[in-house]
């Protein structure tokens, strides 16, 4: 288990406590928990990528970092007035 | 190690760092506001130590310039959602994102 592994495993770790705010609060307070999650999840991926020594790993956090902005967007829009 | 590991591994470890106390600041904050002052250390900062990383690992080949470019994206656009939500919850509590009268400074 190399350097970057073990940073992969500490990020994807951090992400429970961002599971407990998405848990807890009015759903604007848990978006925040969801917000946080998508940016680990962005680094733990180009941590893997580097840690397992594949670029596809890399490929899927471009993917994600785009899908995941466009998505919290739309829940913000979303909670701003609908629920 | 060569000094381009120390590098590597020192711009990693405050990458990781960051981020896991932006996380911890984040469960700590009692409420909205205060809590989406720690999106911006992860998403800024955090990001980028670890995009440096890589780069100093990779140069500038495929995952050295996904990773920078993955860390610029965020650089920018991650404040739009932050202002997006704190937008989203003042209309939420208040109607309108915009001062209310009774949040007005009196002069004197």
């Amino acid at each position: 288990m190399n350097a970057w592994l073990v940073a992969a495993a500490v990020l994807l770790a951090a992400i429970v406590p961002c599971g407990i705010v998405a848990a807890r609060g009015t759903p604007i307070e848990r978006l925040v928990g969801l917000e946080m999650a998508g940016i680990l999840t962005t680094t733990a991926f180009i941590a893997l990528a580097e840690g397992f020594g594949r670029s596809v790993y890399a490929d899927a956090a471009v993917v994600f970092t785009l899908v995941n902005f466009v998505a919290t967007l739309s829940y913000v829009r979303m909670l701003e007035r609908s629920v | 190690m060569t000094p381009g590991h120390w590098v590597e591994w020192i711009l990693l470890s405050l990458g990781v760092a960051i981020q896991v106390v932006s996380v911890a600041g984040l469960l700590a904050m009692p409420n909205l506001f205060d809590r989406l002052h720690y999106l911006a250390p992860a998403s800024g900062l955090g990001t980028l130590l670890i995009a440096g990383a890589v780069a100093a690992r990779e140069a500038l080949d495929h995952q050295g310039i996904e990773a920078l470019l993955i860390a610029g994206f965020l650089l920018v656009f991650a404040p739009v959602l932050t202002h997006a939500t704190a937008r989203a919850a003042r209309i939420r509590e208040h109607g309108d994102w915009r001062v209310q009268d009774e949040e007005r400074v009196k002069g004197p």
